[in-house]
């Protein structure tokens, strides 16, 4: 287990080097390689990365880069600030609801919905945030779980908006600059989704390398202290509640898109649980490794689909060893202690 | 006509059956440094915690620059002009030298979310600010070589006054330390004695929290005295020596104070 | 909203609180006690509980019972519940031990943050759940009826039935016991003394490594000895009953003062007979959601609870 973090360290190390010592042209490159990369996943075709069951693409889908969308959302919760939030799923919920039913019931399209579903689950960050923040860790943990379930529970007993049967027929995105989204062809469903999850970490950044992101980690590393250096600490906790809820709706309205139909129980507490496990797996705090973890949680269970029946008992089991061994996650928010102030 | 720039007014504290302050008045005048002293558990940190707004007094008022702090949550009392250490070092371990300063800067500015998201001019600006002062602070403080260190690997020495930085980032009108001197041995107690100096000079009042006699008598204007959560003696370092009272409760014969 | 139903069983809807509090009570003094010594909410005692009810099952599917037999007879009964209550308390209790061991020891050695202790026992608490979901199929698992649970007496509309008067009674008589290990014993001094002041018991000799396993066998056996009265109530178990009555034995907990075990008592029956009346009213799908809003009340209102002391600040 040491040789790997070794290992994984000396990578890491030597990659920071390169980082380091690279020009702007050569991040900016290097950038573009990867995020094409990306770009470029469906397009595979190769039996060893593909997965039994569902296609790759599919996967590629959902559930890697939807994880990966939400894993970022909850890491700025979990992993920046500190708070454990345990009913992620909620906002997911949200937004995957709001585009189901006014997709149907309005005359807009994907892309007008989309900032409602966004706002909403927005405002119910703020409904949960303003009573809940002001508790401390354990209890505002028990808050969040039971706020998750609680908008179970309403999906299942609302039947103007389906109740447990859920909401079906839910129509896609319009067609964009040509691109049609058909439910047969998740592609195009995955590159708007990564589209948007590179926007969404564009922001994040932006914040975590600011007055923001510095005021989160001060609330994450001691509440307290953060206060008497004068850290609005309610504020900025309601914040991290807002933004992960925005990108939570956001993650669930493509979601519903994609999936044309919805049920309550798609959306329970062992979605959060899994969402949490990526953030604690890959490193809490640190973006790269929150998708890293999502990447690696999301694909392992559908490529060794064995363990499907297992997961949960997975990532239960990996959150425990996680937290016993190795606390900061495969990729810790590990600063570079010299290149840190040149890449903003 | 000296100013009084924090005011502590018949503050009475009971937690539980327990007072834990009896009807205790202090004050720290401006361009002073003054000390507060009384054996463990006499409710030293507690007047910190109280004035920086940590607990609500039972009764009594806390004034800054003749503004009442009652009411006001920690995150305001530390804007309006008051800066603390502690007992035991807390800083924000997994953050950078320069980044734990900053962060206390950063309250001084009201760029919020949306402008650091979107790099308004104001925003940068700010931005820039807080990195600049957070800089100078560590120059100032003798700690600019470990400014992209994480705090929670800096040597201990570094790390209390790293802590006194990131106080000073608030502007204090008064800056509160707690025993800053623990763990240091003689020749980092002068210079800790130095370094207060220094910021007095600068044009902050200090009130200090110490066990250390010879440090205390060394750099202080005044002396305040607490035993079992009331103030038993007030004045100069001389005059405490000599106190009888203060030698009965707490420092013992003259040689053993130290 | 009807409230007839709760005028006209307003007796009976109060006895069956007392019933069901009792059984929370049971499982609440787990949370209490844990929190009292390690200040941390034991999120995977829920599973304790329910690995008593599983334990439970497993006995009497020794014995061959359909369901379908007359209930047993007096005595027969009480020897095999006795039996259940003891597998039950004992494989609680040890499972208690050994989640303390491995998903709590080590983090508290370390001083590991709060909250990786908190994910360290979700963590956990979501394996077990897991691993009986698998093993049972995701069944409902049915108990026999054991017991005769006719009303042997009726005053109006209270029905007084065999079932009922042995959890109120065999709770009672958990309870002394409880009173004389924690107000009369080493163990009960050394885990009031953790409570406290964790560094001066610690100085004063104590070992406090053992008393936090002996208090986390302690919530076990009380979590196992609960179980199988819920067994015998309920008749039903599955691999995530844990949650739903954790969430309500973990409410009573708090409503009493969480860490105070006396408000853990006197929470368990005040939140059992206010689930019994608000189910009359609005109907038994609210329970849960009315138990919830109890909780989140009781933290923003008077996080210390009924009796308890701010043990530590649950407000920021």
């Amino acid at each position: 287990m040491s040789g790997i973090k070794a290992s994984s360290l000396n990578l890491r190390n030597k990659f920071g080097d390169w980082w380091e010592g690279a020009n702007a042209a050569q991040r900016t490159i290097f950038r573009i390689v990867v995020i094409g990369v990306f770009f470029a996943l469906p397009m595979i075709n190769n039996p060893i990365i593909d997965t039994p069951e569902t296609s790759f693409t599919s996967v590629l889908f959902y559930p890697l880069i939807m994880f990966s969308l939400m894993a970022i959302g909850l890491n700025v919760v979990v992993g920046k600030s500190g708070i454990l939030d345990l009913g992620y799923v909620a906002f997911f919920a949200i937004g995957a609801y709001t585009h189901a039913v006014m997709s149907i019931h309005t005359p807009l399209n994907f892309w007008e919905i989309l900032p409602f579903a966004m706002a909403f689950a927005m405002l119910a960050g703020v409904i949960l945030g303003l009573p809940a923040l002001r508790l401390r860790g354990d209890y505002l943990a028990i808050i969040t779980l039971g706020f998750g379930e609680i908008v179970r529970i309403v999906a299942v007993n609302t039947e103007a908006i389906g109740g447990a049967a859920g909401i079906t027929d839910i129509p896609g995105p319009s067609s964009v600059f040509g691109i049609e989204f058909t439910v047969m062809d998740p592609r195009t469903y995955y590159w708007l989704t990564l589209t948007l999850l590179l926007l969404v970490i564009w922001g994040v950044l932006r914040l975590s390398h600011r007055k923001p992101g510095r005021a989160w980690e001060a609330i994450r590393e001691d509440e307290d202290v953060a206060e008497f250096m004068g850290v609005a600490t309610l504020k900025y906790k309601l914040w991290a509640f807002i933004i992960g809820g925005a990108v939570g709706g956001l993650a669930g309205a493509i979601y519903a898109s994609q999936i044309r139909s919805i049920q309550p129980e798609m959306f329970t507490l062992n979605l959060s649980i899994m969402i949490l496990a990526c953030v604690v797996f890959g490193g809490m705090g640190n973006i790269w490794g929150v998708i890293l973890g999502a990447v690696i949680l999301g694909y392992i269970p559908e490529k060794l689909r064995f363990l499907s029946d297992y997961r949960i008992i997975f990532f239960g089991l990996l959150m425990v060893v996680m937290m016993n061994i190795r606390p900061n996650g495969l990729l810790p928010r590990q600063k570079r202690e010299k290149f840190q102030e040149k890449s903003k | 006509m000296t100013k009084k720039l924090l005011e502590v007014q018949d503050i009475l504290v009971n937690f539980g059956g327990v007072t834990a302050l009896n009807k205790v008045n202090l004050h720290v005048n401006e361009g002073e440094i003054a000390a507060l002293i009384g054996p463990n558990g006499a409710g030293k940190t507690t007047v910190f915690n109280i004035v920086t707004g940590y607990y609500t007094p039972t009764s009594g008022n806390v004034i800054v620059d003749g503004e009442s702090m009652l009411g006001l949550r920690p995150y305001q009392i530390a804007r309006k002009g008051l800066g603390r250490t502690f007992q035991n070092i807390r800083l924000f371990g997994d953050m950078t030298a320069v980044e734990n300063v900053a962060t206390a800067a950063d309250s001084l500015n009201k760029s919020g979310l949306v402008g650091s998201l979107f790099g308004v001019p104001r925003s940068r600006r700010d931005e820039a600010a807080s990195m600049e002062k957070a800089h100078e602070l560590l120059k100032f403080i003798g700690l600019e070589h470990r400014a992209l260190q994480m705090a929670k690997n800096l040597p201990y020495g570094d790390q209390r006054r790293l802590e006194i930085a990131r106080a000073l980032a608030l502007n204090p009108k008064v800056l509160l330390l707690d025993e800053p001197a623990a763990g240091f041995n003689p020749q980092e107690k002068v210079e800790l004695g130095q370094l207060i100096r220094k910021i007095r000079d600068r044009g902050f009042a200090v009130l200090l929290i110490e066990h250390d006699m010879s440090l205390v008598m060394e750099i202080s204007d005044r002396v305040s005295v607490l035993d079992f959560g009331q103030k038993i003696a007030e004045g100069t370092p001389a005059e405490i020596q000599n106190n009888q009272r203060v030698i009965d409760a707490y420092l013992g014969v003259a040689e053993d104070a130290s | 909203m009807d409230f007839s139903i709760l005028i006209t069983n307003f007796w009976s809807l109060g006895l069956d609180g007392i019933v069901v509090g009792a059984i929370y009570a049971l499982i609440s003094l787990g949370y209490t006690l844990v929190y009292g010594v390690l200040r941390l909410i034991n999120f995977a005692h829920s599973e304790i509980f329910m690995i008593g009810t599983m334990s439970a099952y497993f006995v009497i599917l020794q014995f061959g019972f359909t369901g379908y037999e007359d209930p047993l007879p007096l005595l027969e009964f009480v020897g095999i519940f006795l039996l259940l209550a003891t597998v039950s308390a004992i494989v609680s209790g040890g499972s208690a031990v050994l989640l303390e061991i491995v998903a709590y020891r080590r983090l508290r050695i370390m001083k590991a943050s709060r909250l990786s202790s908190l994910i360290s026992a979700i963590g956990a608490s979501f394996v077990l759940v897991e691993v009986f979901r698998v093993m049972t199929d995701s069944k409902n698992l049915d108990f026999p009826r054991l017991i005769n649970k006719d009303p042997f007496f009726t005053w109006g509309t209270l029905y007084l039935s065999a079932d009922k008067v042995l959890v109120i009674v065999g709770a009672a008589i958990i309870f002394l016991i409880l009173n004389r290990i924690i107000n009369h014993t080493k163990l009960g001094l050394g885990i009031r003394a953790v409570s406290q002041d964790e560094r001066t018991a610690i100085l004063m000799g104590v070992n406090v490594n053992r008393i936090i396993s002996y208090t986390f066998l302690l919530g076990g056996v009380l979590a196992g000895v609960g179980s199988a009265f819920y067994m015998v109530f309920y008749e039903t178990t599955k691999s995530n009953v844990g949650f739903l009555v954790g969430i309500s034995a973990f409410t009573a907990a708090v409503l009493g003062g969480i860490g105070n075990v006396k408000g853990a008592l006197y929470g368990s029956f005040a939140l059992g007979l206010v689930q019994q009346y608000t189910s009359a009213v609005l109907g038994y799908n609210w329970r849960d959601v009315v138990t919830f809003v109890i909780l989140v009340l009781v933290l923003l209102i008077k996080p210390t609870g009924l009796f308890g002391e701010a043990l530590q600040k649950a407000r920021v």
